[in-house]
């Protein structure tokens, strides 16, 4: 990660690198002077050929009728069958409807606070209270989402939960707040919040804290208030890790967490709570819709990397550094 | 010299993840009998129920082994999880010899279409295996696939459904045991504005529905009014046509009659929400809730609770109803009258040398002897014969608990259930088991039987279970009041347009050749 924070600071050589390119012989000294580099950096190859590239070779299925009694060779080839199925299927919109608002959400309001709270955190003198506050806002990244819907589920249960008796007194009227259709996302945007921000500002702490201090002193002289250093220097500064986790983020935006949506949703809220995941596991695992679901699972996949490549190329254009 | 030390752990991390991987890709073979040779053990999936699985030296099991005459090596998949990993092992290399299957998943047909399991409709017709022999042909048709037995059936009882209720609080009202759906409306309002706990403040409600998780036609307290309306039970045969239950209009008027029941409040308000596994019973009990429509054993389990409370008065608490006439007719809601089969892979089980010797253990671990063990544990140990009954050593409750959370998973009973009942522990308790027979004698005469149960659609195995999700989603906004009568139709024509005629259409042919 530093890598990539430092990137406007690229240019100043990484000390080892030598300053031509490597003939042939002098490559080859370099793999053995840092041989113990590599063969640390196994363990991640190893990991990523059988975890990630190697289940590549099963997603063939998505376009056979795949029955495991048959085994991958020997299921029948349908081609894009269950490709056209599943777009053709009214479930398709409502499924990519639910899956981009609940990603945007994340995106234009989880992560923003995310360098709100890092900025505060950073403005705080007292060194003891600034500890204090990171440590209590990293716990609940530590806690399972079981832990956090049933922790919801108590503080809203209907009539009885402290916060919606609060939020009934207010509106006057009972509502199921867990079976509300409209309730489901702020409540799913509030876990997050709760649950990933103070987690979220490690790395712009970690931005913020390399920023020269001489900028800060030479404006306090020329009479920059804190909302101007904020804005004119500190923010500046931190622009490059802001990009870069924005790119990483969109590249997760399809990947609306699982296990916090099917927990939350109900037969009252489905409409707005099914997203790409729990479709694929409901279709995949329970139902045993292998190919099916593998198709929706693909295609999930494939609209992730035109977003990623999308952003990436945005990022570009508008003069920032890309990833790649 | 850091780096020289780390070398040899990160080698190691290396070699472990590799190992790792031969182990979760190589073929372990389920039950050892790879090529045509005999058996030398039997691998059996099953769920299992109990707070834990029996422990792999457990009693029952070396008994149930010697029973079989081969080893019995169990796979004990949690239940909640069970439906998941069956099909996670069905797409896998480590296929046991003998699979607990619940439902009739898409995973499991197309596998046994493909020929993934052995068909044994004739093996179990041949007699060669007395304890297979089912005592009722009509469930054994209903566990096929389109007349195709694939498995042996575990048997259940075939009425379970029955309103519960709170006996008191009738008394406190002075109201009589409700015998229709009227009187059940009159008897949700009177326990929600009347005070039937006389404390002077209004503090219950009628009728107690949980979070129902599962699709339309599952049994719950939804399906069972449906089908007291004359809704039919899942499917309808209407004239020799099959239509499927929602579409008929007494479906619709039970479903008003359920939107009634909701939005006057006589039903606890996070219905959608609240939680089944504990939220049934506690309701109940603690005095919020009077009415349960679920299972008849759930008014032993509310008597065992209430009992706790006060050993006194417990036997005031709870009446057993059963199933109540509707507006149409007298009707009940059975069960399919088996939950799962064992079925039989021909990926592990390969010759039809080793399928008899399966059969042979299966019918074995049928026997009387091995009901007595699956079900009520080992005799002498934790439990004593009294007569006809088993009486429990309450200091071995826990063992007890894994046999009947456990092992009475394995067993069939096709041929009729011949393990001791427990004795009741006091003459309420007896009571209780004797009103329950009667209403079983009582409710099957009335019980409306799924036509369709043996037949499998095409379609239906491809998105039937998405294209059901969407009635029982529309059932349920429309007696919350989220959707009116025009979107309840919407979704029924949904259904129609993306699959359902299709089911309908194919469920008749299937239907007409089954006849």
């Amino acid at each position: 990660m530093t890598a990539v924070v430092d990137v406007e600071q690229a240019g100043a050589p990484a000390p080892a690198a030598p300053p031509v390119a490597p003939r042939p012989r002098r490559r080859w000294a370099r793999v053995v002077r840092f041989r113990w580099l590599l063969v640390m950096l196994l363990p991640g190859i190893l990991y990523f050929l059988l975890f990630r590239i190697w289940p590549m070779w099963g997603a063939q299925i998505a376009f056979k009728n795949y029955v495991p009694f048959l085994g991958i060779q020997g299921s029948e080839w349908v081609g894009w069958e269950h490709f056209a199925e599943f777009f053709s299927n009214p479930d398709f919109p409502r499924l990519l409807g639910n899956t981009l608002i609940l990603a945007a959400l994340s995106l234009f309001v989880a992560f923003p606070l995310t360098i709100v709270l890092a900025l505060l955190l950073n403005e705080v003198r007292l060194s003891v209270l600034k500890r204090t506050v990171q440590t209590l806002v990293y716990i609940p990244h530590f806690l399972s989402w079981t832990v956090v819907v049933s922790l919801t589920a108590l503080l809203f249960a209907i009539g009885t939960g402290p916060l919606s008796s609060f939020l009934d007194g207010l509106t006057g009227t009972e509502t199921n707040y867990l079976a509300d259709p409209d309730w489901f996302r702020p409540l799913i945007l509030l876990q997050t919040i709760w649950k990933s921000t103070g987690w979220g500002t490690i790395i712009f702490l970690a931005a913020l804290a390399s920023v020269d201090q001489e900028q800060y002193e030479a404006a306090v002289i020329d009479g920059a208030g804190r909302w101007q250093r904020t804005w004119h220097i500190t923010l500046p500064a931190i622009r490059p890790t802001i990009i870069v986790m924005l790119i990483l983020q969109t590249g997760e935006i399809l990947n609306t967490g699982f296990e916090q949506i099917y927990l939350m949703s109900n037969a009252l809220n489905r409409t707005v709570a099914d997203v790409f995941d729990t479709y694929v596991y409901f279709t995949g695992i329970q139902q045993g819709a292998y190919s099916y679901s593998t198709a929706v699972g693909l295609s999930k996949a494939i609209v992730g990397l035109v977003l990623i490549f999308g952003t990436n190329w945005l990022a570009k254009r508008f003069n920032q550094q890309g990833i790649f | 010299m850091r780096t020289r030390r780390l070398a040899p752990l990160a080698l190691l991390a290396v070699g472990s993840l590799a190992l790792a991987a031969c182990s979760s890709g190589g073929s372990g073979d389920g039950g050892g009998g790879g090529g045509g040779e005999a058996l030398d053990s039997l691998s059996i999936m099953a769920p299992y129920l109990s707070a834990t699985p029996p422990e792999a030296d457990d009693k029952v099991g070396t008994e149930l082994s010697k029973i079989a005459g081969l080893d019995l090596d169990m796979q004990w998949v949690p239940n909640a999880e069970y439906g998941d990993r069956t099909n996670v092992v069905l797409a896998g290399d480590d296929i046991p010899d003998v699979m607990v299957i619940q439902q009739k998943s898409q995973g499991f047909v197309q596998t046994a279409e493909a020929g993934g399991f052995w068909d044994l409709t004739d093996y179990l017709a041949s007699g060669d295996y007395p304890n297979l022999v089912t005592e009722n042909p009509d469930v054994q048709q209903a566990s096929s696939v389109n007349g195709k037995v694939f498995g042996v059936y575990r048997a259940r009882d075939v009425v379970r459904t029955s309103i519960t209720i709170r006996k008191d609080w009738l008394k406190n009202l002075g109201l009589d045991e409700p015998t229709n759906t009227d009187e059940l409306m009159k008897v949700a309002k009177a326990f929600t504005e009347d005070d039937p706990d006389g404390n002077g403040k209004d503090d219950t409600y009628g009728m107690i529905i949980p979070a129902w998780g599962a699709s339309i036609g599952t049994g719950s307290p939804y399906d069972a009014i449906e089908t007291w309306f004359g809704a039919g039970n899942v499917w309808k045969d209407e004239g020799g046509k099959l239509v499927p239950s929602f579409t008929t209009p007494e479906w619709k008027q039970a479903l008003d009659y359920e939107k009634e029941l909701i939005q006057s409040g006589y039903v606890n308000k996070d219905y959608a929400t609240m939680d089944g596994t504990t939220g049934w019973n506690e309701p109940f009990v603690n005095g919020k809730g009077g009415i349960i429509i679920d299972v008849q054993s759930r008014a032993s389990q509310l008597a065992e609770l209430f009992k706790e409370q006060d050993p006194k008065t417990y036997d005031q608490k709870v009446a057993l109803v059963g199933n109540i006439a509707g507006p149409n007719g007298d009707f009940a809601l059975p069960t399919p009258g088996y939950s799962g089969f064992l079925a039989i892979p021909k990926a592990s089980v390969q010759t039809e040398d080793q399928l008899k010797q399966v059969l042979t253990a299966l019918d074995k671990l049928s026997s009387k002897d091995a009901q007595i063990l699956e079900n009520n544990g080992i005799e002498g140990d934790n439990f004593t014969v009294d007569g006809d009954h088993a009486v429990f050593d309450k200091s071995k409750q826990d063992f007890t608990d894994v046999v009947s959370g456990s092992w009475a998973q394995i067993g069939t009973n096709v041929g009729g259930f011949e393990a001791y009942k427990p004795k009741p522990e006091t003459e309420y308790d007896a009571e209780l088991e004797k009103e329950r027979a009667d209403l079983q004698a009582k409710d099957l005469k009335k019980a409306v039987f799924n036509p369709g149960a043996a037949l499998v659609s095409k379609t239906y195995m491809s998105n039937g279970v998405q294209l059901d999700q969407v009635i029982a989603d529309a059932r349920i906004q429309y007696i919350s009041g989220q959707i009116d009568e025009s979107g309840l139709d919407a979704a029924i024509a949904q259904w129609k347009s993306s699959g359902g005629d299709a089911v309908t259409a194919e469920m008749n042919e299937l239907y007409g050749q089954l006849g």
